[in-house]
């Protein structure tokens, strides 16, 4: 991240100043070469700025467990991938400290054609899981998904809630001071989302600092400390959890 | 953290390699059966019909045909790649380059098998190694070299412009005959050849056959001046690709 760093306090895990994130739509979009062209020819450039976030701030402290709530496109996977550095901000700064895992999302980088096993080794690279601790630990992980016998079975077999459990076993190996988790349980089962949920309390009390997009509001409300409202790019309330869920169901 | 990006290579790569032929009836036999296939044509088309006379010409083609084929089928990848591994650059940090280098060693590894295979029946017919072959690897490396630049050059343009896909391949057509595969760079007119050697790939697979066909060194002059277009091109390369990078993953 070669942002400029706005100072920060040894309590403070993440926080953002002023992020803003345009998007520019040409209002008839020019995709092929030859449209470009004629395009320059004939001077016709007109932009719709779209701001996907819009001078977002905050700061969140080290240990806390933050939601993240919001409509459809209202800019949560956008903050969320400017946070992990997948994308820069169009404008502003923000600063991490600690080891920010390198995903959102669970399951990036599997491949149907791969066995489970495989897939662990590719997604564990992708993950920065070294070869030999996936090897070390391959058991616990199969276990953990309950797919043990499965191991060397072609991923486009099994079933989708099978393929998330495996990417989170694999997830919660990595070692990581800040998650930042997009929808990772829109897949999974009424025996999976507890599994799961344990992990992540487990989390929190070993102090990691977690960003919880969701539209399961059940489940940030009994897990995060405080939760981020966006609505339209902006951040409209960042506090008690209950207070946010309340006013974002009363909109 | 490079050692990280090192991992998520191999994996890709290997990963890619193994796709390719899970599930396949001839499987490693494809990668040895397209440059034999296209042999067994030119071959019949230039020796038998329009009787070029060039010595050991089925050998002289082959070369050509074993570096052409690296050098298009690896460029093409790395495009293809791109919008393969678009679910990883686009939900994890992952740098496209990372993606880009795993595409070429990908293809590097049916290069090589090719190679070797080339080698293995080479050897069956009688061939005698010289010292020369010692350069070999350099060849084969500036081989590498120049795609990988390429590639960096051509995916960011098929990125941005869906269209650029087509382009690439009509280049490839070009770029098939002004490159001394099937003909000696000899028969270019006098007054062209200038031009015509600033095409590295054609000084790549004249620098090959010298080494293997006559058992020669290159030129020491000639040698430096691809060096050099090499290196010129992968400097440009990485100027350019450095310039896209960051829009690169949210264009895909």
């Amino acid at each position: 991240m070669n942002e400029k760093r706005p100072n920060m306090n040894p309590e403070i895990a993440i926080r953002a100043e002023h992020v803003s994130k345009v998007y520019k739509i040409p209002h008839e979009r020019r995709v092929t070469l030859f449209e470009t062209l004629a395009g320059y020819v004939m001077r016709k450039v007109s932009y719709e700025t779209f701001f996907a976030l819009e001078d977002v701030s905050f700061s969140i402290a080290k240990g806390e467990a933050i939601g993240l709530i919001g409509k459809n496109g209202s800019g949560k996977t956008t903050l969320l991938k400017i946070l992990s550095g997948m994308i820069p901000p169009t404008s502003g700064s923000f600063a991490m400290r600690g080891k920010v895992a390198p995903f959102l999302s669970l399951g990036v980088g599997f491949h149907h054609e791969l066995t489970a096993e495989e897939n662990l080794y590719l997604y564990g690279a992708i993950l920065g899981i070294p070869r030999r601790d996936i090897t070390r630990r391959m058991s616990d992980i199969l276990r953990f998904a309950d797919v043990e016998r499965f191991r060397n079975m072609k991923l486009k077999n099994f079933s989708s809630g099978m393929v998330s459990r495996l990417a989170f076993a694999l997830m919660i190996e990595t070692d990581s001071d800040i998650l930042l988790l997009d929808e990772i349980f829109a897949v999974g089962d009424k025996d999976f989302i507890p599994q799961s949920f344990a992990v992540l309390e487990a989390y929190k009390k070993a102090g990691k600092t977690i960003v919880l997009a969701s539209h399961n509001l059940a489940l940030i409300e009994s897990y995060c400390h405080k939760t981020m409202l966006l609505s339209e790019g902006k951040l409209e309330a960042f506090g008690n959890t209950k207070d946010v869920i309340a006013r974002y169901v009363a909109h | 953290m490079k050692k990280h990006y090192a991992a998520i290579i191999r994996e890709l790569s290997w990963g890619d390699f193994k796709l390719k032929y899970y599930g396949s009836v001839f499987g490693l036999l494809w990668s040895f059966l397209k440059p034999v296939i296209m042999l067994s044509i030119l071959y019949v088309v230039f020796y038998s019909f329009l009787k070029i006379t060039i010595e050991h010409y089925a050998w002289y083609l082959l070369i050509g045909i074993i570096f052409w084929n690296f050098f298009a089928d690896a460029t093409k990848d790395s495009i293809q790649n791109m919008y393969a591994k678009a679910h990883i650059l686009k939900n994890t940090n992952t740098p496209p380059i990372v993606v880009m280098v795993s595409s070429i060693v990908h293809s590097l590894f049916t290069f090589l098998i090719t190679l070797v295979a080339f080698f293995a029946i080479i050897s069956m017919f009688g061939f005698a190694p010289s010292n020369a072959l010692f350069f070999f690897p350099c060849i084969v490396l500036l081989a590498v070299l120049l795609t990988f630049a390429v590639s960096l050059i051509i995916v960011p343009l098929s990125v941005r412009f869906k269209d650029f896909e087509h382009m690439w391949d009509i280049f490839l057509q070009m770029l098939f005959w002004v490159t001394p595969i099937v003909y000696q760079h000899y028969a270019v007119p006098a007054a062209y050849v200038k031009w015509y050697l600033l095409n590295p790939l054609a000084r790549i697979i004249i620098d090959a056959r010298t080494v293997i066909l006559a058992g020669a060194f290159p030129e020491t002059k000639q040698i430096l001046i691809t060096i050099g277009i090499v290196l010129f091109l992968c400097a440009a390369a990485v100027f350019i690709f450095k310039r896209s990078d960051k829009s690169l993953v949210e264009q895909l």
